[in-house]
């Protein structure tokens, strides 16, 4: 603990250097002078230094970076992955019949019997990865993705689920991914939000913005939401002021800020919101800019499906393109979503009863368009230093709920994959039981999975912290291990 | 390192090394990973967090750190992969091996640190009086206070700031005390005031306006995360809890003595203020039907919703962070797992859930509902009558007037009915038999232990009579036991913490900056003398809390200018800790708003009662479309909104409104464009710019109708001082008055008052 140092000190106004040294680590003479003092942590925590007049200002990672930037894709509602990326063949043999020593009841109510995979498996790529044809398009990706097939959660409870694989953290407030990433790295650009979040067509996911909140970060570092048919609030002034008036009152504004700071020199809070409106002013101009997709071309907009007569298809494939032309404009952390709240599985992904006619109707929303951003993005050179992460909260059962045609909620083992920067290609790594019950093999939580995210920005999650109420707080708490296996 | 020697290994030759090399990066030192240090050898013995002794003399098999460090528990190999530090090669492995199969013979005396007694620890010793200390410049201070302040800038080489003026002074404590701006005749009337006691009248007059207890019950609701909705899976709303804000304010505002102040939240019911005890359950909770149907997942809904019972108590109160302890002992504090379920076991029959609520109004509105129930009875009795007599007859084409009369009183008085039966109801502590506390094996309900009983932190038995109770203790005895244990005068916790926390809502920053963690993993205090004078002297005053705010805003050093005049200062104390001027800051989302509507002239003062709307939802899943423009009871102040949990105000939330996810020390201060974007453009904004600038038209015109009789002529010139006076409390200089009177004569005065309103120096604390 470096007690010398204030917090506001610490953690934000201080511009002394880092604390720790990057990523040497510690040698073993250092270790034993250090052992001496008996000063030392594991750990020794690494705050990042954040100049409050810039604080999206980038920062240097802890080690050097595979990936520069983030997009997550965040399917809501738990995805099953019996259905998707989990090929599990002797489902088939057991379809309808119990599971023996199975579970009575589970999240929602009694369990059924077992059910097959409700879409054909086959072959793809080179690797020959066996995917449902549920995902058509996303199927053809497979040799570019690692995927983790033996993932867990702490909870079987959407809310909470979100909040740990958002924030891992089960309980509501503590800072997302997305902050403790733009907390730690700053942005490429200062014209836009450091960290973007965009909703999906029919809602907000079921944590809602705990999802992107900064908990007890500072708020610079909350995502900010935009859709490509809701833009960023207030970015435009209310009631009919003319351009003229508006610049005559910024003009003002600017004047007696100045005049109040001059009476009050080296006041940085000052200083910072008089700068804090010429970055506003600055997103007036760029975020339209990245919004419009007027520059598209007809054959992005088709290959995305954005023209597609399924209005809630073509509004998230317009989602992609602007997830898209954040990225490509340096945004650090941008979170798409697709689906929303629990909705009896209407709205997202929790196919509780009547799984397959809704994912049906789900998987035509998903497929295409984010297929489509990843080839884009790829074509555009831009995998090369983005991370792609596709995500979901937990898995489902592998039987149906009792008198539904759906399955229940299930934490102890499902998939998610990334792909792009410092993404080992074609790997599969992990498995759950021949069923699909639960993860057996290279069993491993969502704080490895999270831990594995900022590895690959080049902070070592055991350190990128904050103290808050005496805590040296972590996104991956006291847990988590690098998943090098799927490491390139 | 390896190099085996003759004979079995000794410790410090051969095995000591092995451990510093492989093992110390993450076991040794304070923050032992699971609980276990391999620098101090009872504590090596002991074990870490789980897995039992770690070394067993001579069964090397049967000693975790033998099996660990050889691979032979999955999951469990050590050092792991992870920590980049070397594994050990076969030789080594064999050495440790050898060394505990031979006893494992670790010499007293060779350990590379030393354990610390946890309990000797600064906040944990009794509270006594300091003496107040001798300063050289001894006509600045103006009570004890001071004197401490002083002592310790001179001994930094440093001397406080000039008095501030008195506008900038009125402004300050004004702002400070109701979270208001002074109006421009009250700043006046004091700068005028040349008698003996002007700062004191200024204060006592601040301290018995209701306007007071709603600003500080503010800061208490952040720190006890204060929402109304429940958080969580579906958000949706909790919609009787704000009698418990109610109480916060009203009994702030008639400054109930601390110490009762905590008793009551802890245990109201026993004194019919059971909305007091709103406190126990202001916790994000699942409710039943949101929890997963199996067992397990209901009993990890319980146990997380008590734990954030703990947590509130023992952060709040206590200024102690034990909620960790619910999983292993806590890594810094002398909070054992034991401890923290027998702290537990005092609260474990509290529930989260709406219930009958017994107060004076809850009673008045039973009985208005008995008085309504019968007429709405008789009406449709009535109703169903004329309907009756209505069916043999052929053509009625339109029903009698009479029909339509009824039918509309029948849903007037059900409405009724229905608005007072929801004040019969209150979401605060609900209290069943306790159950059963038992020490959880890493916090996990399913690896249940012993049975432990209530019983005060066995790190205070030294400075108080231990708390302890039988399992029959009735639930209410539990609660009045802890509430006594909490508010025992001589508590080391209980009164630091609190004079703490009103010392950082004064100057922004505590004597201690972490004021909800006075543990040793907490901040040292700047002042320690000063913080057990006040804390001794609060509890010896009686515990109240208005003349606590009293003795420090009428302190030499709360008097002083803000402006940082001493470059050495800043240089040496840029945080101004040492309190060398008075640090400015920024006011916080709640001041802002409820400011603009001030200075508008639009606020709406009434008190009390069901929140209103920020939103287009008081809770549920279908997301918070945020209200834009709002009518008088949307002038409220912002206290007095529905507070959704999780959810910030579309244009005031930005700027740190705490989301009441967890207990909150202290608001932070961000600052963000999207704030410019909020402030500068929104609806709010535009509207009450124009309501400001009516009101100063109206304002200059009230005047010039008596001195001005030709009228009609230019008045930009009064306009744009007036608009100062009212937004600034001061008037603008010239060069202020050129600019501004520009834009008025271009874009109108609506555009200077939409600028006054963003500026910093009416958004800041001076």
């Amino acid at each position: 603990m470096n007690r010398s140092l204030s917090f506001a000190g610490m953690q934000l106004l201080d511009r002394r250097g880092f604390l720790g040294q990057t990523a040497s680590g510690l040698g073993g003479v250092a270790l034993a002078s250090l052992l001496a003092e008996e000063r030392l942590l594991a750990a020794e925590p690494i705050r990042p230094q954040v100049d409050p007049a810039t604080p999206h200002a980038p920062r240097p990672p802890h080690f050097a970076a595979k990936a520069k930037n983030v997009l997550v894709i965040f399917c809501a509602g738990a995805v099953s992955q019996l259905e998707t990326w989990d090929w599990k063949p002797e489902l088939v043999k057991w379809d309808g019949k119990p599971l023996p020593g199975g579970p009575e009841v589970t999240f929602q109510g009694p369990a059924g019997n077992l059910a097959r995979p409700q879409y054909a498996f086959r072959p793809r790529g080179q690797t020959g990865k066996m995917v449902s044809d549920l995902i058509p398009h996303l199927a053809e990706l497979t040799d570019r993705c690692a995927f983790v097939h033996s993932l867990t959660s702490r909870t079987n409870t959407h809310g909470p689920a979100e909040n740990f694989l958002s924030t891992g953290s089960a309980f509501d407030g503590f800072p997302s991914l997305g902050a403790w990433v733009t907390y730690a790295l700053g942005s490429e650009n200062q014209d836009l939000p450091a960290f973007v979040s965009i909703l999906d067509p029919r809602g907000v996911p079921q944590a809602s913005s705990n999802n992107w909140g900064p908990g007890f970060l500072p708020a610079e570092f909350q995502g900010t939401t935009l859709s490509a048919s809701e833009p960023v609030r207030h970015l435009t002034v209310a009631g009919g002021v003319t351009p003229a008036a508006d610049e005559a009152a910024q003009r003002l504004l600017k004047h007696l800020n100045e005049r109040h700071l001059a009476e009050h020199p080296s006041d940085g809070a000052l200083a910072a919101r008089i700068a804090s409106y010429e970055l506003a002013a600055r997103m007036q101009l760029s975020m339209p800019e990245v919004g419009s997709l007027a520059d598209e071309t007809p054959f992005t907009l088709t290959a995305y499906g954005a023209e597609d007569p399924n209005p809630t298809k073509a509004a998230f494939a317009r989602n992609c393109i602007l997830a898209r032309r954040l990225i490509e404009r340096g945004v650090r952390f941008v979170q798409l979503f697709n689906g929303a709240y629990a909705s009896g599985g209407e709205l997202n992904w929790d196919g509780h009863h009547k799984l397959k006619e809704q994912y049906d109707r789900h998987a035509m929303i998903l497929d295409q368009p984010v297929a489509a951003l990843i080839r884009d993005l790829e074509q555009r050179g831009l995998l090369d230093e983005t991370l792609v992460v596709w995500c979901t909260e937990f898995g489902r059962m592998p039987f149906f709920q009792k008198g539904a045609l759906g399955r229940d909620h299930n934490p102890d083992g499902f998939t998610c994959w990334m792909t792009g920067a410092g993404v080992r290609q074609g790997v599969s790594h992990g498995a759950t039981d021949e069923l699909g019950v639960k993860a057996v093999d290279n069993v491993l939580s969502l704080y490895d999975f999270n831990a594995t995210i900022l590895h690959l920005l080049g902070l070592d999650h055991t350190r990128l912290s904050y103290l808050h109420n005496g805590f040296e707080r972590r996104l991956t708490d006291v847990h988590g291990h690098v998943i090098r296996e799927i490491l390139a | 390192m390896v190099a085996a020697a003759e004979g079995p290994p000794e410790f410090v030759r051969d095995i000591q090394p092995l451990l510093v090399q492989h093992c110390y990066p993450c076991h040794a030192g304070e923050a032992a990973e699971s609980g276990l240090r391999l620098d101090i050898k009872s504590e090596a013995f002991r074990g870490g967090d789980g897995h039992g002794p770690a070394i067993v003399p001579g069964e090397p098999m049967a000693s975790p750190l033998v099996r660990f460090a050889r691979g032979d528990e999955p999951g469990f190999e050590m050092p792991p992969l992870e920590a980049e530090v070397p594994s050990l090669n076969d030789a080594e492995r064999a050495l440790l091996t050898a060394w505990v199969a031979a006893g494992a013979d670790w010499p007293d005396g060779v350990d590379t640190a030393t354990l610390v007694d946890r309990r000797d620890h600064w906040a944990f010793r009794r509270v006594s009086r300091p003496a107040v200390p001798v300063v050289s410049e001894s006509d600045w201070p103006r009570g004890p206070i001071d004197a401490f302040i002083l002592a310790r800038l001179e001994a930094s080489g440093l001397s406080p700031s000039p008095e501030a003026d008195r506008r900038t002074w009125i402004r300050r404590v004004t702002l400070d005390l109701t979270g208001l701006p002074p109006t421009i005749e009250e700043v006046q009337a004091f700068v005028a005031d040349a008698a003996d006691g002007a700062h004191e009248r200024v204060v006592d007059r601040l301290l018995a306006s209701p306007r007071y207890g709603e600003r500080y019950a503010q800061h208490w609701l952040d720190t006890v995360r204060y929402a109304d909705t429940h958080g969580y899976e579906v958000n949706t709303e909790r919609a009787n809890a704000w009698p418990y804000r109610d109480w916060v304010i009203a009994a702030l505002n008639a400054d109930l003595s601390y110490d009762r102040f905590v008793r009551e939240q802890l245990v109201g019911d026993a004194y019919g203020l059971d909305e007091a005890t709103g406190f126990l359950v202001t916790a994000a909770v699942l409710l039943p039907g949101q929890i997963g149907a199996d067992d397990a997942s209901k009993r990890l809904a319980r146990q997380e919703a008590l734990s954030d019972i703990i947590i509130n108590v023992s952060d709040t109160f206590l200024g102690l962070s034990v909620g960790c302890a619910r999983c292993h002992d806590h890594k810094f504090d002398p909070v054992s797992q034991r401890d923290y379920y027998t702290l537990q076991a005092f609260l474990s029959g509290v529930r989260y859930e709406e219930r009958p609520f017994f107060s004076p109004a809850a009673e008045e509105a039973r009985e208005r509902v008995q008085e309504l129930t019968p007429r709405v009875e008789a009406l449709a009795k009535e109703l169903a009558a004329i309907e009756e007599a209505a069916k043999g007859n052929e053509a009625p084409a339109e029903p009698p007037p009479r029909v339509a009369e009824l039918e509309a009183e029948k849903q007037r008085l059900t409405q009724q009915i229905n608005a007072e039966t929801a004040r019969t109801m209150v979401f605060a502590g609900s209290f069943h038999e306790p159950d059963v506390v038992r020490l959880l094996h890493r916090g996990d309900p399913e690896q249940p232990g012993e049975e432990l009983l209530p019983r005060s932190l066995s790190a205070f038995d030294q400075q108080l009579t231990p708390v302890a109770l039988s399992s029959n203790a009735s639930e209410q005895t539990r609660r009045l036991a802890l509430a006594d244990w909490i508010t025992h005068p001589a508590h080391p916790l209980t009164s630091r913490v609190i004079v703490n926390r009103i010392w950082q809502w004064h100057f922004g920053t505590g004597l201690v900056e972490s004021a909800s963690d006075f543990g040793r993993n907490g901040t040292l205090p700047s002042h320690p003398e000063l913080l057990d004078w006040l804390a001794d002297w609060f509890v010896a005053d009686g515990w109240s809390l208005k003349r606590l705010h009293r003795e420090i805003v009428l302190s030499a050093t709360y008097r002083q200018a803000s402006e940082p005049v001493s470059q050495a200062a800043v240089a040496s104390d840029a945080d101004c800790r040492l309190l060398w001027r008075f640090p400015p800051r920024r006011l916080e989302a709640e001041a802002i708003r409820d400011s603009m509507l001030a200075v508008s002239g639009r606020l709406n003062l009434e008190m009390g009662g069901r929140g209103f709307d920020l939103f287009g939802s008081r809770g549920g899943l279908s997301g918070f479309p945020p209200i834009e423009t709002f009518g008088p009871e949307g002038r409220r102040r912002m206290i007095y909104a529905h507070k959704i949990r999780m959810e910030k105000e579309s244009v005031f939330g930005a700027f740190d409104c705490p989301d009441a996810g967890q207990t909150l020390a202290r608001r932070r201060r961000s600052t963000t464009p999207i704030q410019a974007l909020n402030l500068f453009n929104s609806p709010f904004t535009i509207d009450e710019a124009h309501a400001f600038a009516d009101r100063v038209t109206a304002d200059v015109a009230a005047v010039t109708a008596e001195s001005d009789s030709e009228g009609n002529h230019d008045r930009s010139e009064q306009l744009v001082r007036r608009a100062f006076e009212v937004a600034l409390t001061r008037l603008p200089d010239e060069e202020e008055q050129a600019a501004a009177e520009g834009v008025v004569h271009e874009h109108g005065l609506a555009m200077l008052c939409r600028v006054l309103l963003n500026t910093n120096e009416f958004l800041f604390l001076p």
